[in-house]
């Protein structure tokens, strides 16, 4: 455990000065949250990176070559000028502020109960072993990536196409350790669910008291800390979330930091799984669609096209095939429409947190149409992912119902969580405005 | 209070309480070990349990990074039990190359045994007068 421990420490510690050269202002709750997932980026590019210049990984190699490519953040930090800070949380003394306290203990409760269940034994989920950890561990005794390993025939059940960011963090802690030891794999996945609700706290925090943020930072608890042990849905979960939600800070308080930390975050889920690919194109489309920004918003998300390209020519590179790409996905689909109607009925079967969701969506009908014309770009975002994942099962080359029955309740929860913050944020203005707007930011109306 | 506020406010009180995942919260009240025990025993559960991974571990032990593999289980069908015993033992035995005698649509492959520096034979006997590298957990590893 307690090299796991110090890998997630140092891996945070690694992420502190790339989260202040993408925005010195970043505080508290959100430095925390943002360092540990820049971090996990920074192992996964110095990782990849030595693979590709043949230096073999051990302890010496990568704690050095972090500890130079912190060095190279810091300076970046030093010469950065400090902006204009976003607005802050006000100095909350409404009726409820107290509670916050009790709200937060609450999550910090759900956390650690969470963690006790993760870490109960050796991480038993079978898409651990035979597809995330498996390649961390085959590339820990390879020193590298072993391309050959996934290029082979025999492995196609590891998809090999998958990106890398989780197996070679693993492979980092492994790296730190000496040796593989799966007995405390959960916790970098733990983690990765504390830095969303650290980052959904700090967030909702600007824009509502105290109390109601706690508690919406505990409702995220919930969604963020995946119940599916080791497999990447906790990272993506918190990249893609966090993306959309500092994106959506940039369009509608024009924080420049919003789209920077947004674009790589972005760039970030599209290195852990190919739905944050899909994400990228939901989020382009969403800020067209919700006509809330200008291309010239859209082309500052260049970092999320630019950090996982290297994984994707690599990909090419040693041909490594999706296997839902394989034969005519066009073809497929269109011969399944006619199969439309128990396709759907056999995605509402599946559906993960049902209440939840039709909590979610009262609560959408219950938002000011003004409120709800604000925040079309999240809601646009999550339709459109909702989109390209029904496509794939339309489109899938494996026995769709087995594929709904076996992913679909793990993969519907990417799109909770941002719902989720948006619904519950807008409620929460919706009974406060008139009462307690002293520490609301103003909402810009958008046509 | 208007009664849209009062609805406004019990929908996000019915978010949060919806958001909660009771199991994990009474962990700290129950007795863990049963729980502890039936995940320890789910990724090999069935006739796997508790030997095949022990057997795994043991042809770990005794070959080297590298190495090749080739994996005799007692089903020759692939969505029967050949594909779990073949995932299974490239995760047991990573950094080694392990080779599978069965693909998928059950298409024999005993190419890959002519490949390989060891077999592994669980719950299987080797044939006569092959060097027998290790017996035990039901299983035996052979080189070739």
């Amino acid at each position: 455990m307690a090299f796991a421990a110090v890998a997630i420490l140092t891996t945070l510690v690694i992420g502190i000065p790339m989260t202040l050269a993408v925005d010195r202002d970043a505080r508290s709750g959100a430095l925390i949250g943002l360092s540990y997932l820049y971090g996990c980026g920074a192992v996964w590019a110095v990782l990849f990176t030595l693979s590709l210049l043949h230096v073999r990984w051990t302890a010496m190699t990568t704690t050095v070559t972090l500890v130079a490519f912190s060095a190279v953040m810091w300076i970046v930090v030093l010469l950065r000028r400090a902006e204009a800070a976003p607005p802050g949380a006000a100095v909350d003394r409404g009726p409820l502020a107290m509670l916050a306290p009790i709200a937060d203990l609450a999550t910090v409760y759900a956390v650690v109960t969470f963690a006790m269940y993760a870490t109960i034994t050796r991480v038993w989920e079978w898409d651990f072993w035979a597809i995330w950890g498996l390649k961390g561990r085959v590339f820990l005794e390879a020193g590298g990536i072993d391309w050959r390993f996934l290029q082979s025939p025999f492995n196609d059940f590891a998809h090999p196409d998958y990106p890398l960011l989780l197996p070679l963090n693993y492979a980092y802690v492994a790296v730190t350790n000496g040796q593989w030891d799966d007995r405390w794999m959960a916790l970098p996945g733990i983690v990765f669910g504390v830095a969303l609700i650290l980052i959904v706290r700090s967030l909702a925090a600007r824009e509502l008291p105290r109390f109601l943020a706690a508690l919406l930072a505990f409702a995220t608890a919930g969604v963020a800390l995946s119940q599916y042990v080791g497999l990447a849905d906790a990272p993506l979960i918190a990249y893609g979330t966090a993306a959309i939600l500092f994106i959506r800070r940039g369009i509608l308080f024009d924080e420049a930091s919003g789209f920077r930390h947004g674009a790589i975050l972005l760039g970030l889920a599209a290195g852990t799984k190919n739905e944050g690919l899909a994400l990228i194109a939901s989020v382009v489309i969403a800020m067209l669609i919700a006509r809330a920004s200008k291309w010239r918003d859209v082309l500052r998300l260049w970092p999320a096209v630019v950090i996982p390209l290297p994984w994707i020519v690599a990909r090419f590179a040693f041909h490594l095939q999706t296997d839902i790409a394989r034969g005519s996905f066009i073809s497929r689909a269109i011969e399944r429409i006619g199969d439309s109607g128990v396709i759907v009925a056999s995605l509402l079967r599946w559906l993960p947190d049902p209440w939840l969701w039709l909590l979610m969506l009262v609560g959408m009908v219950m938002i000011p149409r003004t409120t709800r014309t604000a925040e079309r770009f999240i809601l646009a975002a999550v339709a459109i992912q909702a989109v390209w994942y029904l496509a794939a099962y339309f489109g899938t080359p494996l026995d769709v119902i087995w594929h709904i029955e076996t992913s679909w309740p793990r993969v519907a929860r990417h799109l909770e969580a941002p719902l989720l913050f948006v619904v519950m944020l807008t409620l929460a203005q919706a009974f406060e405005r008139g009462e307690t707007l002293a520490h609301a930011e103003a909402r810009p109306e958008l046509s | 209070m208007r009664p849209r506020t009062a609805l406004t406010i019990a929908c996000f009180a019915a978010l949060v309480i919806a958001s909660i995942r009771i199991p994990p919260l009474t962990l700290p009240f129950i007795d863990r070990e049963p729980i502890r025990r039936s995940m320890t025993v789910l990724p090999d559960a069935g006739i796997w349990w508790p030997d095949y991974p022990r057997f795994l571990q043991a042809v770990r032990a005794r070959t080297e990074q590298g190495d090749s593999i080739a994996l005799f289980v007692p089903t020759f069908t692939w969505e029967g039990g050949y594909s779990y015993a073949y995932y299974r033992a490239s995760y047991f035995l990573a950094g080694r190359e392990v080779l599978p005698v069965i693909v998928p649509g059950d298409r024999r492959v005993p190419a890959n045994v002519t490949r390989a520096r060891y077999v592994a034979i669980w719950h299987g006997r080797p044939p006569a007068g092959v060097h027998v590298v290790f017996e035990g957990f039901g299983g035996t590893l052979v080189r070739r």
